[in-house]
C-alpha cells in the first residue's frame, strides 16, 4: 500500500462539533466531537476520548478511545483502547481489544484454520 | 500522522492565516455530505455539502468548497462557496474566492479580485 502523502495538518472534528451525514476522504481523521451517519475513509481514524461516532465505518484502520455505535470494517486493523465503548460488529484482519475497553458485538477476522479442521458452520 | 506512531492530539492547531485557534479541520480530501453544527471554529480545506450552522468562525481555505447554506458568527472565504450565508457578525470575501449566493451580515467585506454573485443584506 502506498505511503500516505505528508500533510501539514490532520483533519480534526473538534469536541464542540456535530457532523450528521456521510463523510468520505483519503486522509487521517480525529473525531473529538460527534459524528453520525456513515464514514468511508482511506486512512487512520481516531475516535478520541470523549468522541462519539454513531456510524458504520469503512476505514483502513481505526483506534477507538471514545464511543462507537455501528459496524466497523477496517482493511488493516481495529484497536479498541482502554476506556472505549464499542457496540457493533467488527471486521478486520487485526482486531485488538485492550483491557478496560467495553465491547458488545461480533468480531470477524480472516482465520486460517489448520488443515483437516473443518469450519463448523 | 505516520503509521505505527499514532499522534496523541497536539491540539489545538494554529492557523496564522485565519488568526484563529482551530480545533476542527475538514481536510482537503474529506467530503462531508450532511450537516455540521457546533460551537467552535471550523477550517474547511475539503468539501462540505448540506448545511453548516456554527456560532463561531468559519474559514474556507483556497482548496475549500462549501455547497451549503451557512449560519455562523463570522466567515472568511478564500475558496468557493455556493449557498446562502447568514453571519451574525461578519462575512469576508478574500481575493480569488468565488461565492454564489445571498449574504446577510452586518459587516460584509469584499476584497479586490473576489468573484461574487448574489445579494448583500447588511440590515438583517
Amino acid at each position: 500500500m502506498a505511503a500516505p502523502a505528508p500533510r501539514t495538518t490532520t483533519c480534526v472534528l473538534g469536541p464542540q462539533i456535530t457532523v450528521r451525514g456521510s463523510l468520505s476522504g483519503e486522509e487521517d481523521l480525529v473525531v473529538e466531537g460527534r459524528l453520525e451517519g456513515s464514514v468511508s475513509l482511506v486512512g487512520h481514524l481516531v475516535v478520541a476520548p470523549g468522541g462519539t461516532v454513531e456510524a458504520d465505518l469503512d476505514v483502513t484502520s481505526v483506534e477507538v478511545h471514545g464511543d462507537v455505535r455501528g459496524d466497523i470494517v477496517a482493511s488493516r486493523s481495529v484497536t479498541i483502547e482502554r476506556g472505549a465503548q464499542v457496540v457493533g460488529n467488527v471486521r478486520a484482519p487485526r482486531v485488538m481489544i485492550h483491557d478496560g475497553a467495553r465491547f458488545d458485538g461480533a468480531v470477524e477476522m480472516d482465520v486460517q484454520l489448520p488443515e483437516g479442521l473443518g469450519r463448523v458452520r | 500522522m505516520r503509521r505505527g506512531a499514532p499522534r496523541r492530539f497536539p491540539l489545538p492547531l494554529r492557523f496564522p492565516q485565519a488568526d484563529i485557534m482551530a480545533n476542527t479541520v475538514i481536510g482537503s480530501t474529506i467530503v462531508i455530505d450532511g450537516e455540521i453544527t457546533g460551537d467552535e471554529d471550523l477550517v474547511v480545506q475539503g468539501t462540505v455539502k448540506g448545511r453548516v450552522s456554527l456560532r463561531e468562525n468559519i474559514f474556507v481555505e483556497e482548496s475549500g468548497v462549501v455547497e451549503a447554506n451557512v449560519e455562523t458568527a463570522t466567515i472568511t472565504i478564500h475558496g468557493r462557496v455556493t449557498g446562502d450565508i447568514h453571519a451574525t457578525e461578519r462575512a469576508e470575501l478574500k481575493s480569488n474566492c468565488r461565492v454564489v449566493g445571498d449574504i446577510r451580515a452586518p459587516r460584509v467585506l469584499i476584497a479586490d479580485g473576489a468573484s461574487f454573485k448574489g445579494s448583500v443584506d447588511m440590515d438583517g
